[in-house]
């Protein structure tokens, strides 16, 4: 395996603050993040059934695919400084766990990025292209100064 | 009256069973502690030897530091029976010291050996299907 494409969800704050931090990390194996149901997304997998997967979706340059809390633990597997915590995941003892923590938050992921404030990729695309600067400051660029 | 020489006789004879007994777990350590090196940091021949070396001396350091600071007996020894069991007590300490000191190392060497493993290993879950990518 030599790369590995992550499918989030652009529309949702926490997924694509979770994008950002994934990009941000020390990778043994490279991640290319795409919006799900993007126009890349689409002509690269074009059996994806779904064009808007409900939850985040992994695929290898090999073509293997992984979906929800697997997903999230090749994510893991993927960064050098949490190896370690794909294979403490995958135990069986702690498998049931991360698979209940990760439904929890994707089938909430909208009213936690409501709750907790943090703007998805879509709505500062929007907000840039409309001229305006966020009032999270996480993208308040030099228009402000 | 000839003075008592069994305490002077018992220490030279706990030294020299102590330290010979950790050169000997030391050398087991440093010939077999090398494979499990050497794998861990991927066929890195000198690395290995040098961490390896650098275990021993802390092995060796430890080890007979205990040796040194446990020598004084509580008692003395008046005739053979009281040296013997006093030698006794003191070398089955050291032998614990040193079993003890033996695990912490072969867990040292096989996690170094575990991480090595897991950075070349397959992501740990399978996955759930295979699609066509179209490049």
């Amino acid at each position: 395996m030599r790369s590995l494409t992550v499918l989030y969800d652009a529309r949702c704050g926490l997924c694509s603050n979770a994008r950002r931090w994934l990009e941000g990390q020390p990778q043994i194996v490279p991640l290319e993040l795409l919006p799900a149901g993007s126009e890349e997304a689409r002509r690269r997998y074009p059996t994806l059934a779904e064009t808007e997967p409900e939850e985040l979706v992994v695929v290898s340059d090999e073509g293997d695919l992984y979906r929800g809390s697997p997903a999230w633990i090749v994510c893991l597997w993927a960064l050098r400084d949490y190896r370690e915590w794909s294979f403490r995941f995958a135990r069986p003892a702690l498998l049931p766990l991360a698979r209940g923590i990760v439904e929890w938050i994707s089938t909430r992921r909208h009213r936690l990025s409501r709750a907790f404030g943090l703007m998805s990729d879509q709505e500062i695309a929007l907000a840039v292209s409309a001229g305006r600067s966020c009032d999270d400051g996480g993208c308040a660029g030099e228009e402000t100064r | 009256m000839t003075p008592n020489t069994y305490p002077v006789w018992s220490y030279l004879v706990y030294v020299a069973i102590s330290v010979g007994l950790t050169v000997w777990v030391a050398r087991t350590l440093h010939r077999n502690g090398r494979i499990f090196l050497v794998d861990a940091f991927h066929g890195n021949e000198p690395l290995a030897d040098s961490v390896n070396h650098l275990l021993v001396v802390g092995f060796y350091l430890i080890n007979v530091g205990y040796v040194t600071l446990a020598l004084k007996f509580s008692q003395m020894p008046v005739d053979m029976q009281t040296a013997i069991e006093l030698l006794s007590t003191k070398i089955g300490l050291v032998l614990l010291v040193l079993g003890a000191m033996h695990f912490m190392n072969m867990i040292v060497f096989s996690r170094l050996r575990r991480r090595a493993l897991r950075e070349i290993a397959p992501p740990p879950v399978p996955p759930q299907a295979r699609i066509p990518v179209r490049a």
